[in-house]
């Protein structure tokens, strides 16, 4: 049988460290001979891993971007592919990098320059989720039944995803992390501010100069590993702690395991933090979490990567393959970036008229700003069996508001979740020839999350790459 | 798959056995859903049928096939009711609560499993022997299983996709069934029919067989035909005249490519059905089909049906093999050769 080889890059640029992986994907075909094709990826390789960088910082604020695009060019030398070859990954910015002041210029500069078809993602839900996929524990949750929380703890942060049967249940985003106090010379260099917040309340906070021997160092390690207990248990209920970051835990069936990945686990599971080299509290916070009472109530798992896991993940893990029958218009892709809007069907009574018009108006209002329409992908998630009279009566309401103000630039988007893509795609086409068509299927999205769409592979199928913000929910 | 036929169904059974008293059905018991009617109703006239056999027929009860099970459940109990009556002397009428299934109790991960496979996994037993609940739906699906073997294409669903009818030199069921090489010929009216009626030369020729399943071909083959004319439209590829032969065999398309000189046949046909469902239709495909054709030069697509490939969807993908065959002259393996 043939396969297919693509190259996928993975970028991770972390409050403390960046990093890089080149891989390749094998894909397949995988149906029998007798059915319809399914690709899929069958095999992942990884072909090059760079060394753990410090992340080049200009000033506190700004991130040198000059010298990470220079880290990038030299890394595909090494791994010997040229960036024209990737097809396919993610560049993520995560932890306390994501908030400084040219971050979205950064990864938005370096997906376009640094390959191909290489996606600009952040967001804390979403770096959990990355982390959790590059360790190997989302896979651990499908093969066990357990559920299972991965917790990547960086420099800045602790992102938390939750997982059971190989579907992401919630996430929890925490400002625990190795770098959150920084020694020099055996003294305190710098606290981050959601420490000094949560000191508000001590009669004598932490100064910047005090001894790095000094017990409330200790108490603030213990107080990061009691909010992390408590988070894992189900306990954290104050929206306002000062270590919590974004919302509460969304997961809502009690955790059986834990996996730790990120910077700070390399400590827990390697017992040597010799590649750590951050004068930081990183290896103390690894220890405390070591030996804290409520923690060992979980099964200990162990994760197959830890610093690399989220780039590993962003690298190797965030792209799916669309259905095999699918209809494509080749010229406008690959698209990026693209918003969704699922169009409810009643399943009852097939109105798919008003159905599309009211999506299509409530997408508008969401998506377009100031008269400029973005181009939005509908989804279809729950569209009924459907009869040919059915699809035609559906492709004539998706033309009749789309098709008018449709162009290369802005073609009609329709992603589906079940098998109907190539179908209603001809069909449209049947019905009017030249409005440019992108309808994919077999992708699972909702409401809020953006696709990016590559180009067209060999095989006639396109890699996805779904930018996820919702959860998998009973 | 239908949970509600097959608790009716041991309702029934478990009244035939006496183990309860005499009761009216609660009327929550049976109110069919819209995707149930058809198998209540094939039910029903087998039962119906049963009556007939058994005493005397009313008249009406073949006509009332358009009712829900409700009604003939009641006749059924009605005539049971007598012969329980008038053995008991009659004393209770006492209400009594319709039965139910246990609720399932399966875990989580079972759950999570049978999301990926329609196998019948996780049913729990009792003994050494399978549930009554799972006995009855296998019972149900071998049954309907049986049934499409031995239906029969509509009249009407011809006359919607308009087409004409063949034969070929079978003569009933347990001919077409015993005698595979029969059903690969055509009888001779059929063969002057075929050619009094049809385009010579055709590019693409569709033609239709009932095969081992007509459900298959009454589920499936208006959605998939109509889909598939488009998509070859769309590729303005030109179609010959379609038409529907009864029990035929898969190698009938190379006596009908040799008649009409056809490019590429594409061989709609209802597969031998499984217990998973009976009403699967495959798709076979074949470059210049002509007699002393090998099999290596067959493709199918299997597999169509609601719970496998989407008819829909198979039509469409369809027009782009056939594409694909008339751009490289050839099918099966040899497509696969000349692919590279």
């Amino acid at each position: 049988m043939k396969t297919e080889k693509i190259y996928s890059a993975g970028i991770d640029i972390g409050t403390s460290t960046t990093k890089m992986v080149v891989s390749s994907f094998l894909l397949k075909n995988v149906a029998g001979v007798t059915h319809v094709p399914r690709i899929e990826i069958i095999d992942k390789t990884v072909l090059h891993q760079s060394p753990i960088i410090k992340t080049p910082f200009i000033n506190k604020e700004m991130i040198d971007m000059e010298k990470i695009e220079q880290f990038i060019f030299q890394q595909y030398q090494l791994a010997q592919i040229a960036p024209a070859d990737i097809s396919t990954g993610a560049i993520i910015i995560t932890g306390e990098s994501a908030t400084k002041e040219n971050a979205s210029e950064v990864v938005h500069a370096i997906s376009d320059a640094a390959g191909h078809f290489l996606v600009a993602t952040a967001g804390p839900d979403l770096e959990g989720i990355i982390a959790a996929k590059g360790a190997g524990t989302l896979q651990q949750s499908k093969n066990t039944a357990k559920i299972i929380a991965n917790i990547d703890i960086g420099g800045g942060t602790a992102n938390i995803a939750v997982m059971q049967f190989g579907e992401v249940m919630g996430t929890c985003t925490l400002h625990v992390g190795g770098r959150l106090i920084e020694f020099q010379n055996g003294n305190v260099q710098s606290i981050s501010p959601p420490l000094m917040k949560l000191m508000e309340k001590w009669s004598k906070p932490l100064k910047v100069g005090d001894s790095a021997e000094d017990v409330r160092v200790a108490r603030l390690i213990q107080e990061m590993a009691d909010i992390l207990a408590k988070t894992l248990s189900g306990q954290l209920t104050d929206e306002q702690h000062p270590l919590l970051l974004g919302h509460l835990p969304t997961w809502n069936k009690p955790v059986e395991a834990i996996v730790f990945s990120g910077g700070v686990a390399a400590c827990i599971y390697e017992n040597e933090c010799s590649s750590r080299q951050y004068d930081d509290i990183g290896e103390k916070l690894a220890k405390s979490l070591l030996q804290h009472e409520q923690l060992q109530s979980f099964l200990w798992l162990k994760p197959e990567e830890t610093a690399r896991a989220t780039v590993t993940g962003a690298g190797t893990q965030t792209t799916e393959i669309s259905g095999a029958t699918i209809q494509v218009d080749a010229e406008v892709l690959p698209l990026k970036n693209v918003p969704v809007f699922d169009c409810h069907m009643d399943t009852n009574n097939k109105e798919f008229d008003y159905a599309v018009k009211t999506a299509i108006e409530r997408a508008d209002a969401l998506f377009s700003i100031q008269e400029s329409r973005w181009p939005f992908a509908l989804y279809f998630s729950q569209l009924p069996y459907l009869s040919f009279q059915d699809v035609h009566v559906l492709c004539e309401a998706i033309l009749k508001h789309l098709a008018t103000r449709s162009s290369k630039e802005i073609p009609i988007i329709i992603v589906i979740q079940s098998d109907y893509a190539k179908v209603i795609g001809q069909t449209i086409q049947a019905l009017n020839q030249t409005v440019p068509v992108i309808c994919i299927d077999q992708i699972k999205v909702e409401t809020g999350d953006y696709i990016d769409i590559g180009e067209v592979l060999p095989s006639g199928v396109v890699p996805v790459v779904v930018k996820t913000l919702a959860f998998h929910s009973k | 798959m239908n949970e509600q036929l097959v608790s009716m169904i041991t309702q029934l059974v478990m009244e035939k056995m006496g183990n309860n008293a005499l009761e009216e059905p609660s009327p929550d018991t049976a109110v069919p859903t819209e995707d149930q009617k058809k198998p209540l109703l094939k039910l029903q006239n087998t039962l119906a049928n049963a009556n007939n056999a058994d005493e005397v027929a009313s008249p009406g009860t073949t006509e009332q096939s358009n009712e829900p099970l409700i009604k003939l459940y009641q006749t059924g109990s009605g005539n049971h009711e007598q012969s329980l009556n008038s053995a008991n002397n009659d004393d209770t009428l006492a209400p009594i609560t319709a039965f139910k299934f246990e609720a399932d109790t399966v875990s989580e991960s079972v759950q999570a499993a049978k999301k990926h496979t329609p196998a019948r996994i996780g049913v729990g037993r009792a003994g050494t022997r399978p549930k009554t609940k799972t006995w009855l739906k296998f019972r149900l699906d071998h049954a309907a299983a049986v049934d499409a073997v031995y239906g029969e294409v509509t009249e009407g669903l011809l006359q919607k996709l308009d087409v004409f009818q063949v034969t070929t030199r079978v003569i009933d069921k347990e001919e077409y069934i015993t005698r595979p090489d029969l059903g690969r010929r055509l009888s001779d009216e059929s063969k002057a029919l075929i050619q009094s009626k049809c385009k010579k030369n055709p590019k693409v020729q569709i033609i239709i067989s009932n095969g081992l399943s007509a459900s298959a071909i009454e589920e499936n083959v208006q959605d998939v035909y109509l889909s598939l004319q488009q998509s070859l439209s769309n590729l303005n590829i030109e179609i010959g005249t379609t038409f529907y032969i009864d029990k035929g065999r898969v190698a009938l398309m190379d006596e009908i490519g040799e008649l009409l000189q056809a490019e590429v046949i594409v061989y709609l046909i209802g597969e031998r059905p499984g217990l998973v469902s009976a009403e699967s239709m495959s798709a076979y495909i074949c470059y210049q089909p002509r007699i002393g054709t090998v099999e290596a030069d067959r493709m199918v697509v299997s597999n169509i049906h609601k719970g496998g490939i989407p008819p829909l969807e198979a039509g469409a993908y369809l027009g782009t093999v056939v594409e694909k065959i008339l751009h490289y002259k050839a099918s099966g393996v040899g497509l696969v050769a000349k692919e590279g």
